[in-house]
């Protein structure tokens, strides 16, 4: 096997073009590309006397498209499809996503407050054909929980099939990443012609522990990386198919309305797929389709906030020190996520915080090679611009989603989506730089490279426990998290009834409103302070009206965040002076309780 | 209630959709998949000359242009021996006789001696009728037809000839491109119809063996053609019946579409003759649905592809009278945004078909020498949706039409439009002088002098040689009927008429 390690099954590149024009071994000449040239002049044929000679009678198009023949670049040179040992490697680095995926899935990390949004806002669709419980403010496009929606709906007991809910969800990222392995490890194959390369890319994209403990949470972020993957994955199978340049686009647009960060990828992606194009006589078509659909879900979600008349704030109005209280608007809160990026102060520092406080931590090795890889990609581009075009393409990604890092409000998962893009320009790097290497050698020195990352204790499999006296598996493999939500959730269906009116932490709200008893009066405090049909119109900003209080100490920390404006002002007045902690359960770093508000 | 009015046009506005992303996949066909596109275009080896042509003109009222056509057949690059040219006119249309007969005059002095003129006089008037009178006296291996108007690229023969020798097909469909995209608002998307109707769509039914082909540059062996009883007279397209019942056949169609090799030809010169040829062809389609020869397709998805297609004009019908319905619909389902949303898709679609316009036109300009500007575009996103109503009327036109038992031809003006006036100077040139063509207008030769209008009579200066190929073969294939040979270029039918279609 190892003397068929590289794709396509061929040893070395072939050598016509080679000046040139890089092809990866099994590379297949395009189709729909025509070689630049001229008409040729039939043989076999004599011309009748006295007939004009062609040039004189040839239509007058024709040397114009032989001049634009020859002007033409050639398409980008891809591998052709997978061979016995790359599937076999393919095989081998979908299982190692299923088992670092799936492993503990249920159990680790904590349900993350994110996730029980998107899964109440999945549960809404699917119960009341509404894509929010509440005033939906185009905080999001809602391409992520109709999906999430569409896969529950397909489940035998809905939210109920995986015992929480969120696990239905967890599910479903799971499968994301196994597709998303699969396009990931593709998309590197074919552009390097390297299945070490490949696996290699594979590996870093599931088995990082950062990535571990993202791509298990029900993230938005994780299913834009599956649109994005697979619309790198088609444009990089070569096929020279419309369908596929239109696909392609689809899915960038599918990811934009999945998680509109997707929209810092959009130069990556023009750069690539202009470079796939090139040189084909479909490209006028297929760049056109392609735009045509990449634009199409934006304009739908355009068209929707249309028709329910919240394209436009009231008025006209812009003014972001007078937000609108009782309209809400997609072009009003683009305005001011735009402005909110613009006026942030501490950015850089934020993303250095988040750098060194969380993603540092849990992934070093990946971090820092992707970014060297990216670096490195760019410098090979500079030196041969022909041979490294796609390279480029995949390292802009990753730049582009660099710069949305640096330059965001930043939340520590979104991180998610740089987690391919870095895997993907390791690989790709990887594939450059053994490419003069035997196949085997490629494969022993891969090994070689992730041996430490799975042997070192800290690294990606073992710890050390806290006394440091013995070695055991990482967190994701081994801690039971979640068991504390579901202790906390035990607890209000034992003990209070389903007609209390509550403040909760989203990553319970499905539970509560789905499972019989439902508790329809339980509500998140984000809502609670924020929006006035549950603010004004359900508690009245009154903690009187209030009877508990469902929170762990990162809600409570979320809370004074929050209350820049005194928005959560009642509700932290509500358990600081008038509540008692019913419940209390910690572990590590997490403090779960429950505070009863004593109104008598 | 409420409900009840609003799903019909939700599973209407999905049909649609699912139709205009068919109708869509169709127009890049041959962009989307590299092997159909490689199968279009010529081949690049010419064989040597094996088979015989003999083209027909079928021609009614073309003074303007039938002269330029004529001559443009004539001297193609294929050995002349081995191209018969037949011009077929109704006894009553003098003025084209008259041009046609000039031309031919001019061609046997110059040593050309395979021009003809068919005339006949019986009914009906159509051109079906004069391809099947023309038939009978056609003496090549292959029948092709050119409009009075085509321009023909002078190796098309070649093409075809290799194409047929190399390939064992005995139908071939070679492309034929409207050219002047500019010249009236309408031009544009006129010209792309059949840019994307050729050049992609053809291609995808001649693979699945349930194709409609053109009315022209179509090729077919002579045999075949006597075979399946020649052209159904009563129906409006019956290029596209014929294409049916070859296929009911098991005949295999080549289509060739190279942008080198099209037969060019000209838009309706105005709206109204635009909206008259718009509606034969939609009733001719109809009255080969109520024919049934698609019923005869030997498989389930061929016989489902040709009733899709035939069905078609009935749909842009029904599409016309539901457009407003929908609009109206729409404005009026206040907060019902999943149903309005979803009766907005086959609006995607037509920009989708706009878009693939834009890009067809950029393709096609390029193809051909010509320079699309932003202005073109701008002007076609004016007038899409005026042209897609005009396609509407039309179709709703013809679908009285064809409830009123209204079955008359709808002649199409022709005015040279696809043709620069240099060229037709230069063509005009090879017959006539010069400053008699430019006296006399571009297309008029100077031979025909006073004739130019209509109303002189035959040139009688040249010598009209009696042997032409025709005399013999008329007698030999007159399995339909006697045909007159009149001494000279002329060959006069006068007999029984009805349909020789099977």
């Amino acid at each position: 096997m190892p003397a068929k390690h590289r794709a396509g099954g061929a040893t070395a590149p072939e050598p016509a073009q080679a000046q040139t024009q890089y092809r990866p071994s099994g590379y297949q000449q395009p189709s729909g590309y025509q070689q630049p040239s001229g008409y040729q002049q039939p043989s076999g044929y004599q011309r009748p006397s006295g007939a004009p000679h062609r040039a004189s009678v040839t239509q007058s198009g024709t040397p114009r498209r032989a001049a634009t023949r020859q002007r033409t670049r050639a398409p980008l040179a891809v591998a052709g499809p997978l061979t016995r040992a790359g599937w076999v490697t393919l095989t081998f680095s979908l299982v190692v996503a299923l088992v670092t995926h799936g492993y503990n899935l249920f159990r680790y990390p904590l349900y993350l407050t994110d996730e029980g949004i998107y899964t109440e806002q999945a549960w809404s669709v699917l119960r009341e054909g509404k894509l929010q419980p509440y005033t939906y403010s185009y905080d999001h496009a809602p391409g992520g929980w109709l999906t999430l929606a569409g896969w529950v709906g397909m489940l035998p007991r809905h939210f109920e099939t995986f015992g929480d809910p969120i696990n239905a969800g967890r599910v479903l990222m799971v499968v994301a990443q196994l597709a998303s392995v699969f396009f990931l490890f593709e998309v590197v194959r074919r552009y390097s012609g390297s299945l070490s390369a490949a696996g290699l890319a594979a590996f870093a994209f599931s088995v990082s522990p950062l990535a571990v403990y993202y791509q298990r949470q029900v993230l938005l972020d994780n299913l834009m990386v599956f649109w994005v993957l697979l619309g790198l994955y088609l444009l990089a199978r070569g096929s020279g198919r419309v369908v596929n340049a239109m696909g392609a686009g689809l899915a960038l647009g599918v990811a934009m309305v999945t998680k509109e960060n997707a929209v810092f990828l959009v130069p990556g992606f023009v750069y690539l797929m202009h470079r796939n194009l090139a040189g084909r006589t479909n490209r006028r078509f297929g760049k056109t389709f392609w735009w045509f659909a990449a634009i199409s879900p934006t304009g739908a979600y355009m068209l929707y906030a249309t028709l329910k008349n919240e394209l436009f704030p009231q008025g006209m109005n812009f003014n972001l020190k007078e937000q609108p209280a009782n309209h809400v608007s997609l072009l009003y809160t683009v305005w001011w996520q735009w402005n909110r990026k613009a006026q942030g102060q501490s950015r850089g520092g934020a993303f250095a915080d988040v750098l060194r406080g969380s993603w540092l931590p849990k992934d070093r090795f990946l971090l820092i090679a992707g970014a060297v890889a990216t670096g490195a990609i760019v410098m090979l581009y500079l030196q041969d611009r022909r041979r490294n075009s796609a390279l480029l393409g995949c390292a802009l990604l990753a730049i582009g989603y660099s710069f949305y890092l640096a330059r965001s409000v930043l939340l520590d998962f979104y991180v998610t989506p740089l987690i391919p893009l870095l895997s993907l320009n390791i690989g790709l790097f990887w594939g450059r730089l053994t490419q003069s290497m035997r196949s085997f050698g490629t494969l022993a020195l891969t090994l070689v490279l992730v041996v430490p990352p799975l042997a070192l204790p800290g690294g990606y499999l073992i710890k050390y426990n806290d006394a440091h006296t013995h070695l055991q598996f990482a967190d994701q493999y081994r801690l039971k998290m979640t068991s504390l939500q579901q202790k906390q959730l035990a607890w209000i269906r034992t003990n209070i009834p389903p007609d209390s009116y509550m403040i909760i932490d989203d990553d319970i709200w499905t539970s509560l409103h789905d499972k019989q008893p439902v508790y329809p009066n339980a509500h998140p405090h984000w809502k609670a302070s924020s929006d006035p049909d549950v603010r004004d119109k359900v508690f009245h900003s009154d903690w009187r009206r209030l009877n508990y209080v469902v929170m762990s100490n990162r809600m409570r920390q979320a809370m004074e965040e929050n209350n820049g404006g005194g928005e959560e002002s009642w509700i932290l007045q509500a358990i600081d002076q008038h509540g008692r902690t019913v419940w209390q359960l910690s572990k590590g770093n997490v403090e779960l309780s429950i505070v009863k508000i004593e109104t008598g | 209630m409420e409900q009840i009015v609003l799903a019909p046009i939700v599973v209407i506005s999905l049909l649609l959709t699912v139709q205009a992303a068919h109708a869509l996949y169709l127009m890049i066909y041959t962009w989307d998949q590299p092997e159909a596109e490689a199968l279009a275009r010529a081949p690049e080896q010419q064989a040597e000359p094996q088979l015989s042509f003999t083209a027909i003109l079928p021609a009614r009222h073309e003074e303007e242009v039938i002269q330029t056509t004529i001559d443009r057949v004539m001297r193609s690059n294929y050995p002349a021996e081995m191209v018969q040219v037949l011009v077929v006119c109704s006894a009553d249309d003098t003025g084209t006789i008259e041009r046609a007969r000039a031309k031919i005059d001019h061609l046997r002095a110059e040593g050309l001696p395979n021009a003809d003129l068919v005339i006949f006089d019986d009914g009906p008037i159509n051109k079906p009728h004069g391809l099947n009178r023309a038939l009978t006296v056609s003496t090549g291996d292959v029948v092709t037809i050119f409009d009075a108007e085509d321009e023909i690229h002078p190796d098309i023969f070649h093409i075809v000839n290799t194409v047929m020798v190399n390939e064992d097909v005995h139908v071939v469909q070679a492309g034929v491109q409207l050219m002047n995209y500019e010249t009236k608002w309408y031009s544009a998307f006129n010209v792309l119809e059949y840019f994307f109707w050729f050049r992609s769509r053809l291609h995808y039914h001649a693979k699945k063996g349930a194709i409609t082909l053109g009315g022209n540059t179509v090729f077919f062996t002579r045999e075949l053609l006597q075979r399946i009883g020649g052209w159904d007279e009563t129906i409006l397209t019956e290029d596209a019946e014929i294409g049916l019942r070859v296929c009911v056949m098991g005949e295999k169609v080549r289509v060739v579409y190279d942008d080198r090799y099209v037969t060019k030809e000209e838009t309706p010169p105005t709206l109204q003759h635009f909206i008259k040829q718009r509606t034969r062809w939609s009733q001719g389609f109809m009255q080969c649905l109520r024919k049934g020869t698609w019923k005869e397709l030997p498989n389930r998805s061929q016989r489902a592809l040709a009733w899709y297609t035939l069905m078609f004009p009935y749909m842009q019908a029904g599409l016309g009278l539901y457009i407003p319905i929908a609009l109206l619909t729409a404005f009026m389902a206040n907060g019902r945004v999943l149903f309005v949303m979803i009766s907005w898709l086959p609006v995607l679609l037509l920009a989708a078909h706009f878009v693939a316009s834009v890009a067809g036109l950029f393709e096609f300009t390029n193809a051909h020498g010509l320079r699309a500007t932003p202005r073109a575009v701008l002007w076609m996103a004016v007038t899409y949706l005026p042209y897609q109503a005009v396609l509407m009327y039309s179709a709703v036109r013809a679908l009285r039409r064809q409830m009123q038992g209204a079955n008359d031809w709808e002649k199409t003006a022709h005015v040279n439009a696809h043709r620069s006036a240099q060229q037709v100077i230069s063509f005009a040139g090879a017959t006539a002088p010069a400053s008699t063509a430019a006296a006399t207008g571009a297309t008029a030769p100077a031979a025909a002098g006073p004739a130019a209008g209509g109303a002189g009579p035959a040139p009688a200066s040249v010598p009209i040689a009696s042997t032409s190929p025709v005399s013999g073969a008329a007698a030999a294939a007159a399995t339909s009927g006697p045909a007159e040979t009149i001494p000279g270029n002329t060959i006069t039918m006068a007999e029984e008429a009805g349909s020789r279609a099977g």
